[in-house]
């Protein structure tokens, strides 16, 4: 094998001197073959002519030598590709087009696919990772986290599988260099890594001594990612067994966690993680790890060796009522508030993702118009080498006709191609590396790092060589296959050139026009559904409102602690100069939180109205003025209130639902303890009583793609916060709204950590950035779809018009006038866009319908944004098909005659 | 491989030339026109080999790795290209020539039994 390899590179790459010493060596032969003839008498003269005579062809034997040797055909391919690259540089302006019409679709499907294999595809780097199952609990698209004790009973009762971690993402305070700094971190459960089966760099991973409450004997233990440890500790070995100071509390550094591990929750990464007892610590003085209503854990089990997802799936069904009763004997979380989440069992193998959740059908969405972007990317280089090939019909002929195999011109055309998917690749690969970095930087929330990894990976690589070999052969088999069918004789007759390429043109150049249309049609919805929700009354009227989170959590307060805060901080910023009004809120809207209360209500009538899903809100009295929800009825909060019985105002659904057709104001809603107690007359605590004051218009809390919740707004200080809560400022100027909350923040709270401020506009840009994402990137898929196929069409007629120039004279010159040139030719491409135009629309129906599948909360299309669309198209292919028309009509019919 | 075709000389069978070449360099290292030279004489002028089948031949045989080569200087002072079996080479011949009586005795069997 090895010396067929290097006779290989003899006969290539040494061809000069193998062909040299062929040379000599048969020119040694003829001359010993003379020598022998004139030994016999013969005269030298003629025994040399009879030498030559008996060798035959010196060139012949020669090329018959060549012929045996090894690699042969890699020597044609060779010098077939030379000749391609000495065209194509001879060509620079065809060459570029095609070079950069192919890295513009190789490009695209590049960043599209990175996205895709980091969100969706990509393994978590752990050994057999399809071994892997992640249980879930969820209702629709919301998917909570297990709670510690859901994880208890199903570790218990899980039959198929050979253990169950569970994982938490957190941010932990790390004590360096005297300032306190938040770093993302994460709790495993001590099973975990033996669950992963993941080894460490340096020192060891957690066993199950280490996740004991204290962190057993020796204190909390702790782990560095790789990242981390290159990052804080310079990759130093001593940095196993150096001490940290963890939300207070001192932990040991016992082990490097291998490189590109980042945690089992893709978009989340953990840079120390701290076993699951250490949630004591974080959650002081209220731990949640056996809390049976804290849905927070990620839970990941490892099959049994020859145990397969559904066993474990109907090992969960056989079992989850008792894991349900195990996990919550009163029922009060299960069957209460999240009675309508589900236990389930899933494939683990790409950890969990709340990217993919959201992501992964806008991803697929993406993938299907990006490749009907390469697609017509290759239409556009099939037609633009058809048209180089046409043009070189004689070339071929001639070639053919000098006794060049039909299989070599084929050769000879695809390696110009590949040549040119090559630098597509090439510059494609840049482009797309660098689309993917900013796509993913748009995807990260405000003021965060980017959630992924858009490093290029294997797969990627693997994947976009792949498009591009496939590229090559779409592009260029077409027309390599014309000119591999050029008969001799064609090199004789110099006009039938570019008949292919007109015939082939009335295929490709209406499916281009297609594939626009169905991608303009597509970006037209996108575009609609993202201006729906944008413009929609969320029911908040914040435009100019400046937000802020206060996070007190590392404080270590109490609610009642957090309340007076959050009350001091309201006060200092409504007395700041440049302050419309200000005011906090519980629980922030558009922001990912989810959060449900239980009231009930009795109607005139006597009958109970339970609701157990209502978003609770404690707001400060100046809410409504700030955040600019209106009042519909009876009056907002007041100073007053604060101090006064409890008062609420409901939204209008949720007045609705508590007393329908009655006036809400002045009535009673109740909470805590059962609605049954109403029946009995005695209903609650008076804490638990409150008198409706006023109706508030509805808001979208939680999401702008779902309907609005229902609401009740109560106010501080009787009702308390937790010491994670918001601000909103209403004032002239983003700036001044901004100084003003980090002074009265610093002021109120001394020593409270830096609140983090955004405006309502950020806010529901960072909210809306699926829809954004998909606006945008389809809005430049069509575009770039509507130049490849004007280009295309141009393309074509200007071809059409060089070549139908006599024609074009000779008809000027027996009568026509320019403008019947000019409508020939317009016809001509006219024809082409209503066919391709016709087939378009309906792809783009299909596509709509398609769409609306894939995509939740797709508004269902406006026919007149899709007239729009297709008008701007026709507009684009009737002015490019224009410029050669109008070039047909300027043809001089002497000139046009002369010609032959 | 196309051998001569004249009156009294015989059409070389297939791989037939492989063997008479890899026999004319059993005994010593020769030349191309010496390989032919030898090939006539062992045949008793049977076969004769022109030099666009010997070459490509010879080539491919050096591939192979059956034979090496290396220039020098032949009888009356001329620079010429030698042949030379390799080890790989002489077993190549011995496999060739229990192959070849097997068959030649196979045929003349299948001859005499008609």
């Amino acid at each position: 094998m090895l010396s067929r390899m290097t006779n290989v590179w003899r006969n290539i790459f040494a061809k000069e001197k193998t062909d040299r010493d062929l040379d000599d060596e048969v020119r040694s032969y003829s001359d010993l073959l003379a020598q022998e003839r004139i030994r016999e008498g013969m005269n030298p003269q003629e025994a040399r002519r009879a030498a030559r005579l008996h060798l035959g062809g010196v060139e012949q034997v020669k090329e018959e030598v060549r012929q045996a040797r090894t690699g042969a055909w890699l020597d044609s391919a060779f010098q077939d590709f030379r000749y391609a690259a000495r065209t194509l540089r001879k060509n620079p302006g065809f060459s570029a087009i095609a070079i950069l019409t192919l890295a513009l679709g190789i490009g695209a499907n590049t960043a599209i696919f990175t996205l895709t294999y980091a969100v969706i595809l990509k393994s978590l780097p752990v050994p057999n990772p399809q071994q892997l199952v992640r249980y879930t609990f969820r209702s629709g698209t919301q998917d909570l986290g297990l709670s510690g004790p859901l994880y208890d009973a199903l570790r218990k009762h899980g039959q198929a599988i050979q253990d169950l971690l569970a994982w938490t993402d957190s941010s932990l305070s790390v004590q360096e260099n005297g300032a306190v700094t938040s770093v993302d971190g994460a709790l495993i459960s001590g099973n975990g890594f033996r669950v992963l089966e993941l080894q460490p760099v340096i020192g060891r991973v957690f066993t199950d001594a280490d996740d004991q409450p204290a962190g057993g004997p020796n204190g909390y233990q702790a782990l560095l990612s790789y990242a981390y440890w290159k990052d804080h500790f310079q990759g130093r070995t001593s940095a196993v067994g150096r001490s940290l100071i963890i939300n207070g509390k001192p932990v040991t550094i016992i082990g490097i966690l291998p490189q590109g591990f980042e945690g089992v929750v893709a978009g989340e990464r953990a840079d120390i993680v701290m076993p699951l007892s250490f949630e004591e610590v974080l959650n002081d003085p209220q731990p949640l790890r056996h809390h049976p209503g804290s849905f927070s854990l990620t839970v990941i089990g490892r099959l049994n060796p020859g145990a397969t997802l559904g066993n474990a799936q109907s090992n969960l069904s056989a079992t989850e009522n008792s894991v349900r009763d195990e996990a919550d004997p009163s029922h009060r979380f299960l069957g209460g508030f999240f009675a309508a989440f589900q236990l389930g069992v899933e494939s683990g193998r790409t950890g969990r993702s709340a990217l993919k959740l959201i992501y992964s059908r806008p991803l697929i969405v993406l993938e299907i118009l990006v490749g009907m972007v390469l697609l017509l990317c290759c239409a556009n280089t099939a037609l633009l080498v058809l048209a180089r090939v046409s043009s070189r019909f004689r070339e071929f002929a001639v070639r053919s006709a000098l006794g060049a195999s039909g299989r070599r011109l084929f050769q000879q055309v695809l390696s110009e191609v590949a040549i040119l998917a090559f630098c597509g690749l090439m510059a494609g690969m840049a482009l797309g590396w660098i689309a993917a970095t900013s796509l993913v930087s748009v995807l990260a929330a405000i003021g965060q790092p980017p959630p992924l990894d858009a490093t290029p990976q294997a797969a990627v690589l693997a994947f976009t060589t792949a498009i591009s070999v496939l590229s090559a052969f779409v592009a260029g088999a077409w027309p390599a296959s014309r000119a591999s069918r050029v008969a001799p004789i064609v090199g004789l007759k110099q006009n039938s050139a570019g008949s292919s390429s007109r015939a082939l043109g009335k295929w490709i150049v209406p499916s281009q026009v297609a594939v626009s249309v169905v991608l303009l049609a597509a970006a037209s919805l996108l575009a609609q559904s993202f201006f729906h929700l944008r413009l929609q009354d969320s029911g908040f009227h914040s435009e100019n409102a400046v937000m802020a989170e206060v996070d007190l959590t590392p404080n270590k307060i109490s609610e009642t602690v957090a309340t007076r805060d959050a009350q001091r901080i309201v006060d200092a910023l409504t007395a700041a100069p440049g302050v419309d009004s200000a005011a906090m809120m519980s629980s922030p809207p558009l922001k990912g939180w989810w959060s449900s209360s239980h009231y009930y209500s009795l109607d005139h009538k006597g009958a109970v109205h339970t609701d157990l899903q209502i978003w609770p809100e404690v707001v400060s009295p100046d809410y409504f003025s700030a955040i600019g929800t209106p009042i519909r009825e009876g009056r907002a909060f007041n100073r007053a209130d604060a101090t006064a019985a409890q008062v609420c105002i409901l939204s209008e659904s949720a007045a609705h639902n508590f007393f329908p057709g009655e006036e809400a104001p002045g009535r009673f809603v109740y909470t805590g303890g059962s609605d049954a107690s109403l029946d009995g007359k005695s209903p609650a605590s008076p804490e638990n009583i409150c008198q409706v004051i006023g109706i508030a218009a509805d808001a979208r809390f939680e999401s702008l793609r779902e309907p609005p919740e229902r609401a009740i707004y109560r106010i501080i200080p009787q009702n308390e916060v937790g010491p994670d809560f918001f601000l909103v400022v209403r004032s002239s100027n983003v700036a001044v709204a901004t100084s003003a909350i980090r002074e009265a923040v610093r002021k109120a709270v001394p020593g409270a950590p830096e609140p983090t401020v955004f405006t309502f506009d950020q806010l529901v840009a960072a909210h809306l950035h699926q829809e954004r994402m998909l606006t945008a990137l389809s809005a430049c898929f069509a575009t770039v779809a509507l130049l490849l196929t004007a280009l295309g069409l141009y393309g074509l007629l200007s071809r059409n018009v060089i070549m139908r120039r006599k024609e074009i004279g000779l008809r000027l010159a027996l009568g026509a006038s320019p403008r019947d040139a000019l409508v020939l030719v317009l016809r001509q491409g006219l024809r082409l866009i209503v066919i391709g135009g016709a087939v378009g629309l309906v792809a783009a129906f299909a596509t709509a319908k398609l769409l609306g599948t894939l995509l939740v909360g797709l508004q269902p299309s406006k026919p007149l944004l899709l007239i729009a669309a297709v008008a701007l198209f026709f507009a684009v292919a009737v002015a490019t098909s224009c410029i050669p028309a109008w070039r047909a009509a300027r043809v001089d019919p002497m000139e046009a005659l002369r010609y032959e | 491989m196309s051998p001569d075709q004249s009156n009294d000389q015989t059409n070389l069978l297939q791989g037939t030339l492989d063997m008479m070449i890899l026999k004319s360099l059993a005994l010593d290292q020769m030349h191309g026109l010496g390989i032919s030279r030898r090939i006539e004489q062992i045949t008793k002028g049977t076969f004769q080999v022109k030099p666009g089948s010997l070459f490509p031949a010879l080539h491919r045989m050096e591939e192979e790795g059956w034979l090496v080569s290396s220039w020098g200087e032949s009888e009356n002072n001329r620079r010429a290209k030698y042949y030379r079996l390799t080890k790989a080479g002489r077993r190549q011949l011995e496999s060739e020539t229990q192959r070849w009586s097997r068959i030649s005795l196979a045929i003349a069997r299948a001859l005499e039994a008609s």
